[in-house]
């Protein structure tokens, strides 16, 4: 880290003086400059490949060919292309939504500190221990037609015959039920930071002034969360676009089956690339990918100020 | 996909590189490029059994054939294992070929085989492979690995397709062997008989994929159905072919099939039959080795695919092939090396056939003198019923390209589990298939 | 209304909400039990729904433990893992520090490049990342495995609105009495980021410890496999040993739910979206 002393050592008098805002800069700019450069070499870069290569014909067995902006038109008439982002969205609707709600009330739940909360939080943090897969096939034989825990569970409620994965109109949202499972504890955990954020003062404030629990969340938990809000939905959309871990759930559960009913944007686009070895085509959808992303991350960053995610 | 391979452009894999790594990392991505390039000349063949593998005999024969070879030749093969979900569903042979680097041999089921080939990657085995040695593949193991006559590659197994049952689901329905279905009406009806509260009667793979393409060939075959006809347009649309979605479909709807497996899907029978979850199920001679390693005290029986009214038994076989890279460090010596492993008629390279398909696994031979020499070990037991009753009618698992596999695969998906008419569903898909077939100027499609 | 009533009401309330966070809690370790389970099952009771084994069997464990190279696969991981969090925690502290506090020209698009990194998924890259890991001569090594897996926006983040609520006047007085950046970094900021640290600590290592598609693709050599890579293996063509994944992979989770139960209590408090306090 020699760059680091040096900065160091520019602060005693040197032949060069700084103002202490240039120090600063300088500073600042050292600071950054590993994790920048790691980042832009090992992400950026990649990417801006990955995005170029959406301009050619690629067999995956190094022939190229130049074909312009082919690859984004073939997209629009084909309708597995729109499928796969049919699901992704309604995959995100319904996760988003769902992420936010159970992490909330997890973490409303068990925020007050005592020895039996501290139980419940790791109970409720276990699912991110294990990997997708065993995640996946846990839940496989959980709701497997007539045998599944759950599927009985259904049935002794006259849903009898029930098919969770291998219904069209079901499997989705069995995936997503699965991810919110597997994802509930990590929301937990932001929301539990963020409510211990708010001052207890305020809760007492209210108390005197007569407003009972309900009333407290309304006007006092959720506004004050707001930051810890806007991460959450951020970081869960992300996540639900881009597949992050739908990808391993549903290739071990569905495969993107029934009839395509799972088959997610993500999906689309490694099935393109390492199956058909359509790497051209894949880039242009990943191309589209980052786009939306793009779009949702500025919205984002557009209501909350710069990604400050302060509350004034 | 159009073949690129032989396509005088100038946008080399090279050039690519190097644009991206102006892009931004020229200062280091550069001096290390020559020495990335320049490796050393041990041919590296890539496949998921040795020797990482988990089964033991299969580890012993694939070592056992590169020493062979390395203790009296000067090129070098070494092993080199990939995770088998990996190999098969994964990134990891894509992307080495894509960065090219691909392996110098390795292994290709018929599914991929027009992807590598219409990549320019395959190279042609023939000059290697002895006129003798050339005969000894019947033509439905070997059609599908040829193109204008050459051999492409080399198969190591066949790996047909039927029907297993469970001894104790048949007794428990009043059911013995002499009612083991014939037809697909009784295959139906015994499904029903069979099905209980805890179980079903029949079990088709579910799971959308190459397998499942794989598994309902023989269902449209039966009845006279082709995806593709002798001009090279769709075949579709034909009443073999909807009947056959309509069987599959009818399974399901009656209740007798289930809509999801248990594990690895529908070719992992312990997870499905030897579980209790179904009492019949349609996987391949692979099951033999299954049912009797992990699943020993469930007893079973075997009998071929039923056939529809006015049908013809056919079922399908499957099975890996060896490769070469074309584009690998040296083609040729991969070429002689598969030659010489799989397809000479020296006695050593039949019985290593032999024993790959007996000691190993628990497959058929792909070739005549293997299946001869083998003797009883194909005659005998559950391995007889499929040497004698099965294989016979065994027709070699279609290549087609990755656009038509999706077609079909869609309409299986639909019909089966999204409840669309059958009709209906193939006149959709057949028009996609011709449209599709127009514009294919790739290996012929078989 | 008196007191009395009042506190007892309370307490059944508080009654209540224990009991459901209990019934919660039970539901979201079920599927786990079934992990758990299966892990003791021979091979044909796998897929039984049963969830208590009819014939348990430590078989599993000691296949994965004996027969395997797990332990190999084990300590690869953790010194992966051990590596990367080190590391990456060292990185992004400096980057999340300046990021909140420094004023250089171009921070806020630096954050919000490094930010947009965060968008990206694996599959989309691989490739193009898997030629320049090798063109840097990366290729089965524990540097491959571990240099990549670094560099990574949403611990950068979370430093980053941690740094923004720590209150100004301590480095302040720090600047006034002529320390440098670096110290003031070392000295001041470091020893009071010690909770953030902890959590993520705990939540790189858990996703290094679990990773599974990079370092398949970046190692072939079995001797640098990872856990995960060696719980694929057990899954062949048509079938997979699912026993044994299960009890892989039980091997696998207990030390990081040791791990998390210990130091859940920094992850709580120091989890920041919010620049609340800054």
């Amino acid at each position: 880290m020699t760059e680091i002393t040096t900065t160091a050592a520019s602060d005693r008098p040197a032949a060069i003086r700084l103002t202490t805002r240039q120090r600063e800069a300088i500073a600042g700019v050292l600071f950054v400059a590993p994790d920048a450069i790691g980042l832009m070499l090992f992400i950026g870069l990649p990417m801006l490949l990955a995005l170029g290569i959406s301009v050619f014909e690629v067999d995956g067995f190094g022939g190229f060919k130049f074909v312009g902006l082919a690859n984004y038109s073939k997209m629009w008439i084909d309708p597995l292309f729109w499928s796969s982002l049919r699901v992704t969205a309604q995959f995100t609707v319904m996760l988003v939504p769902l992420l936010y709600v159970t992490g909330l009330g997890l973490a409303l739940l068990v925020q007050r500190t005592s020895k039996f909360n501290t139980v419940m939080r790791s109970m409720f943090f276990a699912p991110q221990m294990v990997s997708l897969v065993v995640v996946a096939l846990v839940w496989q034989l959980m709701v497997v037609d007539k045998l599944g825990v759950l599927t009985r569970f259904a049935a002794s409620i006259g849903l009898g015959g029930i098919s969770f994965l291998g219904d069209p109109n079901l499997a989705l949202f069995t995936v997503t039920l699965a991810a919110v499972w597997f994802l509930m504890g990590f929301y937990m955990l932001i929301f539990l930071g963020g409510l211990q954020d708010i001052p207890k003062e305020y809760y007492e404030a209210a108390r005197i002034d007569g407003a009972g629990a309900t009333q407290s969340f309304w006007f006092i938990t959720l506004p004050l969360l707001r930051p810890t809000s806007f991460f959450v939905l951020l970081v869960s959309a992300v996540a639900a676009i881009t597949g992050a871990q739908a990808f391993d759930l549903i290739y071990v559960m569905t495969r993107g089956g029934p009839a395509n009913s799972t088959a997610l944007l993500i999906s689309y686009i490694y099935q393109q690339a390492f199956q058909y070895s359509a790497f051209g085509y894949a880039a242009a959808l990943a191309t589209l990918l980052v786009v939306l992303l793009m779009a949702v991350t500025v919205f984002f960053f557009l209501l909350t100020r710069g990604g400050r995610f302060d509350y004034e | 996909m159009t073949t690129t391979s032989n396509m005088p452009s100038g946008w080399s894999r090279r050039s690519i590189l190097k644009g991206g790594a102006a892009l931004g990392a020229a200062g280091l991505t550069m001096p290390f490029m020559g020495k990335a390039f320049a490796q050393d000349n041990t041919l590296s063949f890539w496949q998921f059994y040795a020797p990482g593998g988990d089964v033991k005999p299969q580890v012993d024969w694939f070592v056992k054939m590169v020493a062979d070879w390395n203790a009296t030749q000067s090129e070098q093969v070494a092993l080199e294992y990939v995770v088998g979900s990996e190999y098969i569903g994964g990134t990891k042979l894509a992307t080495s070929f894509a960065s090219g680097q691909g392996p110098d041999i390795f292994i290709i089921s018929p599914g991929d085989f027009l992807r590598y080939y219409n990549g320019g990657v395959l190279q042609d085995l023939t000059p290697a492979i002895e006129e003798a040695a050339r005969a000894d593949f019947p033509e439905s193991v070997i059609a599908n690995r040829m193109v204008d006559g050459k051999i492409f590659g080399v198969p190591m197994e066949v790996e047909p397709m039927a029907f297993y049952y469970s001894v104790k689901a048949f007794e428990e329905a009043g059911l013995n062997e002499n009612d083991v279905p014939t037809t697909w009406d009784q295959l139906l009806e015994v499904g029903k008989k069979l099905t209980t509260a805890e179980r079903y009667g029949v079990l088709f793979e579910t799971n959308p994929g190459y397998y499942q393409n794989f598994t309902w060939y023989p269902f449209m075959w039966q009845g006279g159905g082709e995806f593709q006809s002798a001009e090279g347009k769709s075949a579709f649309d034909s009443p073999a072919t909807v009947q056959a979605l309509k069987l599959w479909q009818d399974a399901v709807n009656s209740g007798a099939a289930p809509r999801q497996m248990l594990g690895g899907g529908g070719g992992d029978i312990v997870a499905n039959l030897g579980s209790g979850y179904c009492a019949m199920q349609n996987v391949g001679i692979w099951g033999i080795s299954a049912m009797d390693n992990n699943a020993p005290d469930v007893p079973y029986g075997i009998f071929k695919l039923p056939v529809p009214t006015g049908g013809k038994y056919v079922t399908v076989g499957g099975g890996w092939a060896f490769v070469a890279n074309s584009k690998g460090k040296n083609p040729e010596a991969a070429a002689k090396f598969i030659a010489w492993a799989l397809a000479s008629m020296a006695p050593d390279s039949i019985q290593r056939v032999v024993d790959w398909c007996t000691v190993a696994k628990s497959d058929m031979p792909p070739r005549n003198s293997a299946l001869t020499a083998g003797g009883d070990a194909f005659n005998k037991g559950n391995m007889g019923i499929f040497g004698t009753q099965i294989h016979p009618g065994t027709r070699a698992e279609p290549r087609v390209p990755p656009e038509v596999y999706k077609i079909i695969s869609d309409a299986i998906q639909q019909t089966q589990l999204g409840g669309a008419d059958p009709q209906a569903t193939a006149t959709a898909a057949s028009q996609q298939l011709d449209a599709f077939l127009a514009s294919y100027s790739g290996a012929p499609i078989l | 209304m008196s007191t009395n009533l009042s506190r007892s009401q309370a307490n059944v309330v508080r009654l209540v909400w224990m009991l459901v966070a209990a019934v919660l809690a039970v539901m979201a370790i079920f599927p786990l039990l079934y992990m758990l389970s299966i892990a003791f099952k021979g091979p044909t009771e796998v897929f039984k729904s049963n969830l208590i084994p009819a014939k348990p069997v430590f078989d599993n464990f000691v296949y994965v433990l004996t027969e395997v190279p797990f332990w190999r696969y084990l300590i690869n991981t953790f010194v992966i893992s051990a590596v990367v969090t080190v590391v990456a925690l060292f990185f992004h502290t400096m980057a999340g520090y300046a990021l909140a506090r420094l004023r250089f020209p171009g921070r806020e698009v630096v954050f919000l490049a490094m930010f947009s990194t965060f968008l990206v998924s694996l599959p989309v890259i691989i490739v193009p990342l898997f030629i320049l890991v090798r063109s840097m001569g990366m290729l089965n090594s524990y540097a491959g495995l571990i240099v990549p897996a670094v560099f990574n926006a949403f611990g950068i983040f979370l430093l980053r609105q941690y740094y923004l609520s720590l209150p100004k006047e301590l480095e302040e007085a720090a600047v006034i009495d002529g320390a440098g950046y670096w110290r003031i970094s070392t000295s001041v900021i470091l020893p009071l980021s010690r909770p953030i640290i902890a959590a993520l600590a705990i939540l790189f290592f858990l996703a290094n410890w679990n990773s599974f598609l990079w370092p398949l693709t970046v190692a072939s050599d079995q001797n640098l496999w990872v856990v995960q890579v060696a719980i694929a293996n057990f899954k062949s063509q048509y079938a997979a040993s699912w026993n044994y994944t299960m009890a892989a992979s039980t091997i696998v989770a207990v030390p990081m739910l040791v791990l998390f139960v210990i130091f859940q209590r920094q992850i709580m408090d120091s989890i920041k979206t919010s620049g609340l306090k800054g």
